[in-house]
């Protein structure tokens, strides 16, 4: 919100400057985010009088000045069309001036006549919004030529940018803020009686004879011409939903006559971000300001039956808002209605119909309490938030609605001319009642880990408004008052007191933090592992958006029953992924594009998945990418391929569980390669997959080579490991090995791993080791054959093995080979 | 029958190979050379070998005599060979240690690790600091009912509070009904999951994605926030103030300044915001000049980096804790702003792109 603070000065003057100011109250909880200094960047724009005009002799759209600005007389080319006759005072900006916008002003022919400086308009010099003339200054403004206009205008003033938090809506105007101050500072706020007008009325007639009314007569701090009460029927009020609508009042000023505000309460609604329309409306504004409580006028004469029914819509009501949309109401929906339909969405926007026009003579200016529910569900529903839900939703000052009203009606009278009624209709369907709140200040030292004396929490409550209806020497019963629709417990006011105390003024300590038995999860810590492990594996981890589009899910083959967003951002992130695949799919896409010729990465994350119970499944992942080339040592770059997916995968799990991963043959996922791919197990339990993805997959993706994914179910690793255990050490050998290696020639049907594990179950327990160490195809090969060399190591855990018994065995071996798997021993 | 032929021959045979076997030792110039020497007499099919071969022609009286002259031939070449080899060896280590040095530019042989993400390295550190303290780490669905985002956290209905929390709902859940599934806004939903299944004292910290309808320069749909909570009797604000003061001190630097501010969530009271002198200005160290030009500060030397309060009752009477009983803080913050912060990473969005350039830097 943006705030005064010549404003906030004059509600409650403190000796201390802007800077002290905003940090005191950020540290308060008001957060100052920025401040702007106005009125410090016109210098070389002064007052300067007409003494001469006369029309350009080629441009018939701009008129030849000339200006006097207190020292020079000097000619100026103007193409506004107002300029005043000579005596009349404008605003000059001298050659070398330089405007707020970064324009410097220089001597310059235009239309062929020369031009020494600029006559400005309110938008020029960023005081406001006119732009269709220059500013043509008032005869009431004493100001001479040669005058800063900054200080000729009073200009001065600092703009706080406060980002207030949603709990305190009696600082949506200066006066809470001022209030604030007034606490923090230890000066007290004392609320001011409002200007009087200049000219009342009694009211008398012009209300219903039944309605309740209250005097504003006493809410002025000057009196007042009384004039004859005008002529007008009478108004009367109901309220038919008390609980959305506790409070209604209405004040009455008679014979306004609308017109420009002036310049002081534009320039002010321009600073705090408010485009100045006109009087009656300007003034309305300026109320919102101050006491942060909305009010509404209509134009009385289009009030049907003189009537206000405050209730709610019927279905599928309509009624077209003051921003000239048509609006469709609910049962759930607030109007303020006359005796023919709504005339007003409550709290939220006034209607077209009955706004203030030009011709508009007689205002009744409505000031209500609305339930903040109500108003917040009204305004998301439409859609639209203003200055006036915005308050109301957060909670205005039920018990403000008279003084609101005698400000309103006397600021209304004054800028209008017209007069103001001296008593308003004040009506309450229900009455507030205060919160009485129990506070023991133990309870507040307790919690706030300082001592907190009864005397000093006394003083701030009351300083904050708070009413003390009793108290002993343990606790105290305060009533919160009726602007702090937040204070409701102890805690809240325990807060106030360690809030106006400052935090830094409470001590710091440290903890004892009882370690807890069960310590954190062990499936945590082991993913910790997991993304420590892939990382050794030489991998680089990737984070992606946990939403995609459907066809992201499409396009990699992945399952497409999907957890959908009822409001995703875009089409493109409209559904929680399935599959981690797409998402390392793309950044390996993107890589690829760079030009980057080695991408290894992975993703430990969750997928989401459709379930029966009221919240989907959501699964733990461990995905890999491998794409582009391994490099070899100096050149040698070579694709990767099924088996550097395999190699990482034993390299990361092994180093987990210190004990290596298999591949073995069974239903892997459609988007892998039917022929380039494996599940992968451990202990003979599947663990995942691995395998180059499906080229017409990897097409659809984009991706360019054989590109390996592969990836690991995280709890059902996690589960293995607790099923496993820690590794038990075993004995070391305590007798020699011996080495014995067997190549043949075999068909392509017969895996290497296969054969491996058929000789070693053929060793009679002798074989330690099977390890495939030579593989050849070509010349001398015939086709779909290959030539596989294994080494064999033999040993005994009870003797040293003998030649003879080495030979005799691996002969029995060699013969298993040649029989089961019909290869050649070379 | 002995030929006196034979003699001569194994006789002259000897003095031929001890003078080529010298001849070529002299020649060969490295350890193949050598061996191929080597081989040619006294390998098996060497020149050596197959004159012996000729013994049993011998007259037996001249046998044993010239067998021992063999043999001591076999011994010469022997101690030649070793001495040649040793020579070789010895010439080839001197050159290896007075020639040119190896090209130490040239890459290495090793298969380099990967790298964490940024968001995981800070992760790490941050939970690292929680843990020696004591803290515990527990994790939640990603995906989650309004009740525990919002009702249970002390949201009031209809409140404006919820504005910060623009909520991604799942399809069919669009209301603010407790059974309403959502993607979790914050990671306090664990402070509700977790105090509803165990009982004071509990002391933990909540890393994990959280999501919010929020898609510009400075937001990004889905970040990462940690949650932390300390739930016990006697827990109060001041030890509130002391772990997040000692904990910005051991992540950041020992020496900034932290300042608590006022604020306000829903789910704690008192409530508030804390700053810390500014890391890239590192305005502790004083130098005002530098302060005011920081960008990132504007010139304040403050930095907004954690929201944090006391418990609020509400919350504990929702999860069914006694409130005059038991006490707790809890605090949040963002751990992409807390790597931006470390790392110098000037947009939220290079954290999400995985772009290998970006992700090989950390």
């Amino acid at each position: 919100m943006l705030v005064s603070f010549r404003w906030l000065q004059e509600l409650c003057p403190v000796d201390a400057d802007v800077a002290e100011v905003a940090h005191r109250i950020s540290l308060a909880g008001l957060e100052v985010e920025a401040m702007d200094e106005k009125g410090n960047n016109l210098s070389g724009v002064v007052i300067a009088e007409v003494r001469a005009k006369s029309p350009h002799p080629k441009k018939d759209k701009l008129t030849l000045v000339t200006v006097f600005d207190g020292e020079d007389e000097h000619a100026v080319v103007c193409g506004a069309p107002n300029v005043p006759e000579p005596g009349g005072r404008i605003l000059f900006a001298r050659s070398g001036a330089v405007l707020p916008n970064g324009m410097e002003i220089a001597p310059r022919k235009v239309g062929g006549v020369e031009s020494n400086g600029m006559i400005c308009s309110e938008a020029e010099l960023e005081i406001g919004a006119g732009a269709e003339g220059i500013f043509v200054v008032d005869s009431e403004n004493a100001a001479l030529p040669g005058v800063g206009v900054a200080d000729a205008l009073d200009l001065h003033d600092v703009i706080l940018d406060i980002g207030l938090t949603p709990n305190r809506p009696d600082c949506l105007g200066h006066v809470g803020i001022a209030r604030e101050i007034g606490v923090l500072f230890g000066v007290g706020y004392k609320a001011r009686k409002a200007a009087g007008p200049h000219r009342t009325f009694a009211a008398g007639g012009s209300f219903d004879s039944g309605e309740p009314t209250t005097k504003l007569t006493p809410l002025w701090d000057t009196g007042s011409e009384m004039l004859d009460t005008p002529e007008l029927p009478a108004i009367s009020i109901e309220i038919a939903d008390g609980d959305r609508c506790p409070r209604y009042g209405a004040a009455l000023v008679s014979g306004v006559k609308v017109a420009p505000s002036p310049f002081w309460l534009r320039y002010r609604l321009h600073n705090l971000g408010i485009r100045a329309l006109s009087n009656v409306v300007d003034a309305t504004n300026l109320i919102l300001l101050e006491w942060g409580h909305p009010i509404h006028g209509f134009d009385l004469a289009r009030l049907g039956g003189s009537k206000v029914v405050v209730r709610l819509a019927s279905d599928g009501e309509k009624m077209a808002t003051l921003d000239g949309v048509e609006r469709t109401f609910t049962t759930d929906d607030l109007l303020i209605c006359d005796g023919e339909g709504p005339v007003a969405v409550a709290g939220v926007m006034g209607g077209l119909d009955t706004e203030i026009r030009d011709e508009t003579k007689d205002v009744l200016i409505e000031c209500a309490y609305f339930d903040p529910r109500s108003i917040r569900r009204t305004s998301r529903r439409l859609g639209l938030h203003t200055d006036s839900s915005h308050r109301f939703e957060r909670g205005v000052d039920p018990e403000a609605v008279p003084r609101v009203l005698a400000s309103a009606a006397s600021l209304i009278a004054e800028l209008g001319g017209g007069a103001a009624a001296t008593t308003a209709i004040d009506r309450v369907a229900t009455a507030y009642e205060a919160k009485s709140i129990r506070f023991r200040p133990d309870r507040a030292s307790q919690l706030l880990g300082t001592p907190v004396s009864k005397d000093e929490s006394l003083r701030i409550l009351e300083s904050l408004g708070c009413r003390i209806v009793e108290h002993n020497d343990h606790a105290l019963t305060a009533e919160a008052p009726s602007w702090r629709p937040d204070l409701a417990r102890e805690v809240d006011l325990i807060e106030e007191v360690a809030r106006v105390r400052g935090y830094e003024a409470i001590p710091t300590a440290v903890p004892r933090v009882h370690p807890s038995e069960a310590g954190t999860a062990s499936l945590l810590k082991f993913v910790d592992s997991l993304r420590d492990s892939a990382v050794a594996s030489g991998l680089y981890e990737a984070i992606n958006y946990g939403f995609l589009s459907v066809d992201d899910l499409r396009k990699a083959r992945v399952s497409t029953d999907a957890v959908p967003l009822a409001n995703p951002l875009s089409e493109e992130r409209s559904v929680m992924r399935t599959s981690l695949l797409p998402g390392l799919a793309a950044a390996a896409t993107r890589a690829q594009r760079h030009g980057a010729t080695e991408v290894r990465l992975f993703e430990l994350a969750r997928t989401f998945h459709p379930s029966d119970e009221v919240l989907p499944r959501e699964d733990t992942v461990l995905a890999i990418t491998l794409a582009g080339q391994r490099s070899g040592w100096i050149g040698g770059e070579e694709s990767f391929d099924l088996y550097d997916g395999k190699g990482v995968i034993e390299a990361l799990v092994d180093r987990v569980f210190g004990q290596t991963p298999a591949l073995a043959s069974g239903e892997v996922p459609g988007f892998l390669h039917p022929k380039r791919s494996a599940l992968v197990t451990l202990a003979s339990r599947p663990i995942g997959f691995v395998g180059e993805v499906h080229p017409g997959v990897g097409d659809d993706l984009g991706l360019i080579g054989r590109v390996i994914y592969a990836e690991l179910d995280v709890p059902a690793l996690h589960a293995l490991s607790e099923e496993l255990g820690p590794k038990q050490a075993r004995g070391l050998p305590k007798f020699p090995a011996v080495a014995r290696d067997i190549a043949m020639l075999v068909r392509d049907q017969f895996s290497a791993g296969e054969i491996a594990d058929a000789l070693r179950e053929a060793s009679k327990g002798l074989a330690e080791s099977v390890k495939l160490f030579d593989l050849y195809r070509g010349d001398q090969i015939p086709d779909g054959h290959r030539s596989l060399a294994f080494r064999v190591t033999y040993r005994d855990a009870e003797g040293t093995l003998t030649d003879k018994r080495v030979d005799k065995v691996h002969a029995s071996i060699a013969r298993l080979a040649s029989d089961r798997f019909e290869a050649t021993i070379r | 029958m002995a030929e006196p032929d034979a003699v001569q021959t194994f006789e002259d045979g000897l003095a031929e190979i001890r003078g080529a076997y010298a001849d070529g030792l002299r020649a060969a110039g490295d350890e193949p050379e050598l061996r191929l020497i080597n081989a040619r007499y006294v390998g098996p099919q060497g020149d050596l070998t197959k004159l012996l071969k000729l013994m049993p022609k011998l007259p037996g009286d001249r046998r044993r005599e010239l067998g021992q002259a063999a043999n001591a031939l076999k011994q010469e070449i022997q101690t030649a060979f070793d001495d040649a080899l040793e020579g070789i060896h010895r010439g080839a280590r001197e050159a290896e240690l007075t020639g040119p040095a190896l090209d130490v530019t040239l890459p290495g042989r090793w298969q380099l690790p990967g790298r964490l993400h940024p968001i995981t390295r800070v992760r790490n550190e941050v939970l690292d600091i929680f843990v020696s303290l004591g803290f515990d780490i527990a994790d939640g669905p990603e995906v989650e009912l309004y009740e525990n985002c919002f009702d249970k956290l002390g949201f009031p209905p209809d409140h404006p509070a919820t504005d910060e929390h623009d909520t991604f709902f799942i399809q069919g859940n669009r209301s603010s009904d407790a059974e309403s599934v959502l993607l979790r806004t914050q990671t306090s939903t664990i402070q509700i999951r977790e105090m509803m299944k165990r009982e004071p004292p509990l002391a933990i910290v909540s890393p994990g994605a959280v999501y919010r309808r929020d898609d510009d320069a400075t937001h990004s749909p889905m970040f990462f926030q940690l949650e932390g909570f300390l739930v016990d009797e006697d827990v109060t604000f001041a030890e509130l103030k002391g772990v997040l003061t000692l904990f910005l001190r051991r992540l950041f630097d020992e020496h900034i300044a932290v300042r608590f501010r006022a604020s306000y969530f829903p789910f704690v009271e008192p409530g508030g915001e804390v700053d810390m002198s500014c890391v890239f200005c590192r305005a502790w160290e004083g130098d005002r000049a530098r302060t005011a030009k920081c960008r990132v500060c504007k010139g304040t030397g403050w930095m907004e980096i954690l929201g944090c309060g006391m418990i609020h009752p509400v919350v504990f009477e929702n999860v069914g804790y006694d409130p005059e009983k038991y006490t707790g803080f809890a605090f949040g913050m963002g751990l992409d702003r807390i790597a931006m912060l470390k790392y110098g990473i000037p947009n939220i969005k290079l954290l999400y792109e995985n772009d290998v350039r970006f992700l090989s830097q950390f």
